[in-house]
């Protein structure tokens, strides 16, 4: 109840909610939706919209609505992937760091700072070429173990700053072990701040997937929406003519409206989180 | 010193401060609650008056209001707080109310040591008071603040070129004062002007207080939830609780014969050096917040010692009962007075 | 049982701008805490009395000097044995929202260390931590309905100082320390808490360690307090309670008391109120008394050599101070009614 109650606070908060829960859906549900083979019409390339194709067609006249559908699961399953690898990890190196210090959070920094100096989409290029990372997991983990300095190096501060507060000196002077504190006591106060980074986390991974796509470094399999910008640009001549327009247009506009869901939703989560929040003072 | 004694005696050196059934609300979940509820307060000129409440008493908010600074939402809805030579401060314009403050009243909020920007000197900062306020002569403004640090018992030149870090707690709180007045103000408010300092220290800064209010001649409104700290300094004394004041009068009278029962009960529940300890007693309970002040009745009425029937429905009115003393209780005087240590 | 000897400690930090800084906070303290008995340490901010309070409860080292508690010497034990030790020795804070977890309710809260203590004596049975868990409350004057499901953030500061000493409860300390318990309280419930620091010393046993910058909270913990006054990490004076702050003898602890706010119309200020000369200054040192730059009754003895602390008679009463020219001054408040 106080969750709907924080959620419709806001009325931005609730339409992020709703277009995340729309592509999720389409995520889940859309590869059933169309299941098999496109439909291939070599008659009807690059079509503007049509009352037949909504949003046209693209290289092989195929449908492109029929692909933004089939193509949101790809994307969405990589990113949120992606986002709980560096989440999970970042989190365990940041937190052992912060909690323990010593020579534990000198080495695992220096790990962390290695991890962030690398360029993450070079790097990735790079390793396409000896690993083809183009299934989803493959995708995720790639990109999660390659962008988790980030959330590392954040929560190691917020676990620093926590362990001033008084009530983990407290737990510790009780006798509580530290296992009990991490899981017990730090973790529910980093979690707000590790739920909004998974979420900005991804947005960045749908933006880096689709890079790479677009950059043609990763072999592609299906209807995938960096394809989709690829074929629009280097094959449909996107940026020349207006025909492929909204063959060019579909896939960015989905990746921006999961953007904003995800930024308007946010909001909320803070206060999800934070049970001090929660009540109107 | 003499700029400053010079004006000590020109007759209009004090101002009188009037609140008028003052009402400031705050919007809620559960609608708008008044934080200050139909406050009657009177700052006599050149007088020292303590204003002493708990928390979510409502006396910062009421504090706030002799600026025309309720923080936002909170807003004022009923009632006046007129100064004389200004006018009514809640129906000030912008730039007025920006005159006011600092020009007029001189306010020192509640751990002003904290205030300092750490980044810039004491100098640096006076300055840009100064230009916000669009002083003219700059070098008189820091002459003014260094006689004042003087009159304070710090060495101006040093203060004005420290940083907030090089200067004590206590000197902190002086500097704070220093800015609260150098524009000339009439009227200083203090909030809270001692917590987080230790004896010794909050001794020699209310010695401060009273020889600055003295010297340059002010009406000074010392708010504070500590009675110890304005028992020995101020000339009335008024007592907050749930947004109302409860009773008000002569310190030395509302303290040695207090005639209402929250008053009585909070001395009791004072520690002191002196006296009988199984004479004090803590209240039953707690203060109320915004959210939890009783709509019908007296706010008082659960904790009270002294409740009856008429306490659940009707709010009492703060009255005279005697030449400058006043309450807000529907018991009887003597039975408050006379009746020892309500029994546990 | 707490026996401290000698005890010091030295904190030695780096400025940036303003090179080694060594500030010596205890410089060799000695006090006996009996069972079932209340100390109370008062003195200004920057005296070394909440360094000693965190030395007490574990949460610090001490360079010199010796701990005993029951007997056993801390110094000597490895870190199981010190961390067994400190768990009978629990403190209580000056900000009890810091101490509490603000995520977990208050039945968490009591609930973890319940359930350790439980686990620790092979104990199963989740309804007994429970009732405990009740018990504990009630003991320190809250409804358990009122207060387990709920947050810290819902609850007074006075509930939430109960519910940390709660918690304290939990593990069967033998000692509290309690460092300006009261001070962020509200005036109408801080002898509420005092109160309740009483009633568990009478019930249960548990002896106080009280530090405070307000003397008038000493006074209400009980029979057979003692008032340690300390002065730049050194005591320099202390008594029975009541004794030291009826006839003090070190002029510093008649500053203290002078600085106490008289209630006017209820109490009188005593005849022989007196202020400091100066302000303090935490660098300066010197070989003889460190108060001496700032006493009123300073001599060229007083310069020159450092006084110990020891006992005397002054004006018939037996005092311990440390000061070459100790006298009984009249400096606290006088309540009316005596008069």
């Amino acid at each position: 109840m106080r969750t709907w109650r924080v959620l419709t606070r806001k009325p931005g908060r609730v339409v992020g909610l709703a277009i995340l829960v729309v592509f999720t859906l389409l995520a889940i549900f859309g590869p059933f939706l169309h299941s098999g083979q496109l439909a291939v019409d070599p008659d009807d390339v690059y079509a503007g919209p049509s009352a037949r194709h909504l949003l046209g067609t693209d290289f092989a006249g195929s449908d492109v609505l029929q692909e933004i559908i089939t193509g949101a699961r790809y994307v969405l399953e990589t990113a949120a992937l992606s986002a709980l690898f560096t989440a999970v990890i970042g989190t365990g190196v940041g937190l052992l760091a912060g909690y323990h210090r010593g020579p534990t959070d000198s080495a695992l920094m220096r790990l962390t700072d290695f991890v962030l100096t690398i360029p993450g989409l070079p790097l990735l290029i790079v390793l396409s070429t000896i690993w083809s990372f183009g299934r989803p997991l493959e995708m995720a983990l790639a990109l999660g173990v390659t962008g988790w300095g980030g959330v590392a190096r954040a929560v190691r501060s917020q676990t620093l700053s926590l362990r001033e507060r008084g009530f983990l000196e407290a737990a510790r002077g009780l006798g509580l072990s530290s296992r009990h504190v991490i899981v017990k006591e730090l973790l529910p106060n980093l979690a707000p701040f590790v739920a909004m980074n998974m979420l900005l986390a991804v947005i960045a991974f749908i933006a880096a997937e689709v890079a790479l796509f677009f950059l043609g470094v990763v072999p592609f399999s299906s209807s995938n929406w960096g394809v989709m910008l690829n074929q629009a640009v280097f094959s449909g001549g996107a940026m020349d003519s207006t025909s492929a327009l909204s063959y060019l247009l579909s896939p960015l506009v989905c990746i921006l409206l999961i953007t904003v869901g995800i930024v308007l939703f946010l909001d909320a989560v803070d206060e999800l989180f934070n049970p001090r929040l929660r009540e109107r003072s | 010193m003499t700029d400053i004694a010079a004006r000590a005696d020109a007759p209009t050196a004090a101002a009188e401060v009037a609140v008028r059934d003052l009402t400031v609300c705050f919007p809620t979940d559960k609608g708008e609650l008044a934080a200050v509820s139909h406050a009657n307060l009177t700052l006599a000129a050149g007088r020292i008056t303590g204003l002493v409440g708990e928390s979510g008493s409502g006396k910062s908010t009421l504090a706030l209001s002799l600026l025309g600074a309720v923080p936002t939402p909170g807003r004022v809805t009923g009632g006046e707080v007129s100064i004389a030579g200004v006018g009514d401060v809640t129906k000030l314009t912008k730039a007025k109310l920006r005159r006011l403050r600092g020009g007029h009243i001189g306010y020192v909020f509640q751990a002003s040591q904290n205030s300092l920007n750490p980044l810039k000197t004491v100098g640096k900062q006076l300055l840009d008071l100064g230009r916000a306020h669009d002083v003219e002569n700059l070098p008189d403004l820091v002459k003014r603040a260094r006689e004042l640090c003087e009159l304070m018992g710090m060495d101006g030149a040093r203060v004005l070129d420290s940083y907030q870090h090089q200067l004590s707690g206590g000197m902190r709180q002086r500097v704070g004062i220093v800015f609260a007045l150098v524009l000339n103000a009439k009227v200083l408010v203090l909030d809270e002007p001692t917590t987080a300092l230790d004896m010794l220290s909050q001794a020699a800064v209310l010695r401060i207080i009273a020889r600055v209010h003295r010297e340059i001649g002010l009406t000074t409104l010392i708010v504070t939830h500590d009675m110890g700290v304005v028992s020995e300094l101020a000339d009335r004394l008024a007592v907050m609780y749930g947004g109302r004041i409860v009773e008000d009068g002569p310190a030395e009278e509302v303290l040695g014969s207090p005639s209402h029962p929250y008053t009585k009960a909070l001395i009791n529940a004072t520690a002191r050096v002196t006296g009988e300890i199984g004479r004090a007693r803590a209240l039953p309970g707690r203060p109320p917040d915004l959210m939890s002040i009783p709509a019908e009745g007296c706010v008082f009425r659960e904790r009270c010692a002294f409740a009856m029937e008429v306490c659940a429905s009707v709010e009492p009115e703060l009255a005279r009962w005697r030449d400058e003393r006043r309450r807000a209780c529907h018991a009887e005087v003597e039975t408050v007075t006379t009746e020892g240590v309500a029994a546990s | 049982m707490i026996e401290a000897r000698g005890i010091k400690r030295t904190f030695h930090s780096h400025g940036a701008f303003t090179g080694a800084h060594v500030v010596q906070a205890l410089r060799g303290v000695d006090f006996t805490l009996p069972p079932g008995g209340a100390v109370s340490f008062i003195g200004e901010s920057g005296c070394g009395k909440t360094t000693l309070g965190r030395i007490l409860a574990g949460l610090e080292t001490f360079d010199e000097g010796e701990l005993l508690v029951d007997g056993a010497d801390v110094g000597s034990l490895g870190k199981r044995g010190r961390d067994e030790v400190f768990r009978s020795i629990q403190m209580v804070h000056q900000d009890p929202y810091s101490v509490l977890n603000p995520t977990r309710t208050i039945a968490a809260t009591l609930g973890d260390p319940l359930k350790m203590v439980a686990r620790r004596r092979g104990e199963k049975d989740k309804g007994a931590q429970q009732a405990r868990a009740r018990e504990l409350l009630e003991l320190v004057g809250l409804q358990p309905d009122g207060v387990l499901q709920k947050f810290p953030h819902q609850l007074s500061g006075g509930q939430r100082q109960r519910v940390v000493i709660a918690r304290a409860l939990t593990v069967d300390p033998k000692v509290l320390i309690a460092d300006e318990a009261v001070s962020m309280i509200d005036v109408s419930m801080r002898l509420g808490i005092l109160s309740l620091l009483r009633d568990l010393r009478k019930r249960l046993g548990i002896s106080l360690v009280f530090i405070t910058h307000d003397v008038a909270t000493a006074r209400y913990l009980g029979e057979g307090g003692e008032l340690h006054v300390i002065y730049r990490g050194e005591v320099i004076e202390r008594g029975p309670v009541e004794t030291v702050i009826q006839s003090p003898v070190h002029p510093y602890t008649q500053c203290l008391l002078s600085a106490v706010p008289v209630l006017k119309g209820l109490e009188e200020p005593g005849p022989d109120r007196l202020l400091p000369k100066d302000m303090l200054d935490a660098n300066l040192e010197t070989p003889g008394c460190l108060f001496e730059p700032r006493c009123p009754f300073a001599t060229e003895k007083c310069r020159a050599e450092h006084p110990v602390l020891g006992t005397e008679t002054v004006a018939g009463v037996e005092v311990q101070h440390a000061c070459f020219h100790p006298e009984v001054r009249n400096v606290a408040a006088v309540d009316l009614e005596t008069v």
